[in-house]
């Protein structure tokens, strides 16, 4: 099996935040990348958290001591929606830290099935693990499976320092400015073919959220979800109101198998973590609003322009 | 929300009053006096805007010895910003002294209760503590109305306040007279048969006023535990639930805040942010 051994310069092995993509073409190539990457960690006694596709854990779980201490977790719940699972991240990452520990994490945010809604999300994800873990003794290592369409595996040269496979590691020289990267994400959102529309301000709030319920249920959404939809459009139009100019636009419509909520506002996102991070749920600032939206959806598309800023909300109807 | 009642006033209540013309002022007006006056009851009028002048004069109108009262003691009639509403504001806390002292100062006259009328269209002008007066409406029902001889009704004009004031104001009374009032997007009232609050509609950004009163009831209730009945709530935001938290917080060491029947949307917040499970008791029934 192959040593983990990025290439010693250039890399950013030595600097305290190293952030490689694995691209893997076979399951062996796979185990090998990842499998070494864990072991590594675990020797060295770092905390080590494995987020990857269910069914890769099993896989990798055989391959290290089950007293190894590693937290496995699988990514296709706690990373459904792709803008939650930096906060997963960071949450883990600042408890390790406390106790003065250097972090190990795989983060396998996107894999073949993955929509490319989705995928710009994760791709967006993927660049602001940049901006959070600046400075901080934390490793973060992204498989990419070479399945994946091409787009997809460009835009992870251009979110990771360091790229290579199971056999060795280089500096990528296609890395690309977070930022820059974010406003690349922001790709036209298609058009729904029709949509009910509910203009709101401050005084219509609470007209916005029932008639956002009404229209969930006749949709057909289970009163679980129901519950999520409601909170996350409340944090929405909310922040509208607060933030975004005082008024906003919400759209719904039905697509395959989910429902979409729009709200267009006149607002900025000034800091593109906002609401990457578990707030404090008695702070009225500090991107609790987003952060609620992120963990109720199963994804959520951000389109901050010059013209205002633009959420979508999506929830499956299963 | 209490439908409009009729007919003789009854005593022991606290009414909202909601009227918009002068004749129906009168109507209400008349009605109280007489019947308070007729019960041998101390009657206060507190006016607002009113001159106190044509008070006497409405009453007199209406065929009651409002002079003859005036001169005997039994009646009242005085302007809310030379007393209650005189020095730094309004202020809850006082006002429930000053019930207290009034009924003793009746009592002391040989009235074995006061009937009083409030003219409330302060509570749209900008007038210091203003913004506490929904917390007050909704604590004097068992810190003041269960424990004293008192029966008072609180006059809202809708010519001098917005609609959403008096809605959200009328609301908090378990009685209500005058005319109807549209429901808010969120209202607060006094739990009839226990201390608390029953909180119905839907809670988000556009009702933090409504929920402050709230949180402010929770944090100063002089009871051994606070209660909020949620079964009428639709939704409740993060913020709401972090309010009122923060409200139960602010109470002297005791019991957390009881919350019965809660909507969806708090249980999911308290999966999301288990940090309020210490403050919050969540009773099914």
């Amino acid at each position: 099996m192959t040593t983990y051994e990025p290439a010693a310069a250039g890399t950013g092995r030595q600097a305290p935040f190293h952030h490689p993509a694995l691209f893997y073409g076979t399951q062996d190539e796979y185990l090998a990348g990842v499998g070494t990457f864990v072991r590594d960690a675990t020797d060295l006694g770092h905390p080590v958290l494995v987020a990857v596709p269910g069914p890769r854990l099993a896989l990798l779980r055989d391959l290290v001591d089950g007293d190894s201490g590693v937290t496995w977790v699988d990514m296709y719940q706690a990373g459904r929606n792709p803008g939650r699972i930096l906060s997963m991240l960071q949450e883990f990452a600042d408890r390790a830290e406390a106790a003065h520990a250097h972090v190990s994490i795989v983060g396998e945010p996107i894999w073949v099935g993955r929509t490319r809604a989705e995928a710009w999300e994760a791709t967006r994800h993927e660049a602001l693990i940049n901006l959070a873990f600046t400075g901080r003794r934390v490793s973060i290592l992204c498989p990419y499976d070479t399945a994946l369409p091409e787009e997809v595996l460009a835009q992870a040269y251009r979110t990771h320092p360091v790229v290579g496979d199971s056999v060795a590691y280089g500096a990528s020289s296609h890395y690309t400015d977070p930022h820059e990267v974010c406003r690349d994400c922001d790709t036209p959102l298609p058009e729904p073919a029709e949509a009910v529309v509910i203009p709101f301000e401050e005084g219509g709030l609470a007209l916005a959220r029932d008639e956002a319920d009404r229209w969930a249920a006749a949709a057909g959404l289970p009163p679980v979800r129901r519950t999520d939809w409601l909170l996350a459009i409340g944090e929405a139009t909310s922040n509208s109101v607060r933030h975004g100019g005082g008024r906003g636009t919400l759209r719904m419509w039905r697509a395959e198998g989910k429902l979409v909520a729009e709200i267009s506002d006149q607002g900025l996102l000034a800091d593109p973590l906002t609401g990457r991070r578990r707030p404090d749920p008695r702070a009225a600032t500090g991107g609790r609003g987003v952060w609620i939206m992120h963990q109720l959806c199963d994804l959520v598309e951000i389109r901050a322009g010059a013209r205002g800023l633009v959420l979508r909300l999506h929830l499956g109807t299963e | 929300m209490a439908e409009p009642s009729e007919g003789e006033p009854v005593e022991g209540c606290h009414s909202s009053v909601v009227f918009s013309d002068d004749r129906q002022w009168a109507g209400h007006l008349a009605a109280f006096v007489r019947s308070g006056l007729a019960r041998g009851r101390r009657v206060q009028y507190f006016a607002d805007t009113t001159d106190p002048e044509r008070v006497l004069a409405a009453l007199t109108d209406a065929g009651i010895d409002a002079a003859g009262a005036v001169a005997r003691g039994q009646l009242s009639l005085s302007v809310a910003t030379q007393t209650y509403l005189a020095g730094s504001g309004f202020d809850p806390d006082a006002m429930i002294g000053l019930w207290q002292e009034a009924v003793d100062e009746a009592g002391a006259s040989g009235y074995p209760g006061v009937w009083a009328i409030g003219e409330m269209s302060w509570a749209n002008r900008d007038v210091a503590g203003a913004d506490r007066l929904l917390e007050y409406e909704l604590r004097i029902h068992h810190e003041v109305f269960a424990r004293l001889p008192l029966t008072a009704w609180c006059f809202y004009d809708r010519r001098l306040m917005s609609d959403a004031c008096v809605d959200v104001l009328a609301s908090a009374h378990l009685t209500h007279r005058g005319e109807s009032h549209a429901a808010p997007a969120l209202w607060l009232a006094p739990l009839a048969d226990r201390p608390g609050l029953r909180m119905s509609g839907s809670a988000g950004y556009d009702t933090r006023d409504t929920v402050a009163a709230a949180a402010a009831v929770v944090s100063g209730a002089q009871t051994p535990r606070a209660e909020l009945d949620l079964a009428a709530v639709r939704h409740l935001d993060a913020a709401s639930l972090a309010v009122l938290t923060g409200g139960a917080a602010g109470r002297p060491d005791g019991p957390p805040l009881r919350i019965r029947q809660p909507p969806p949307s708090l249980r999911r917040l308290l999966q999301l942010f288990p940090e309020f499970d210490a403050s919050v008791e969540v009773v099914d029934r």
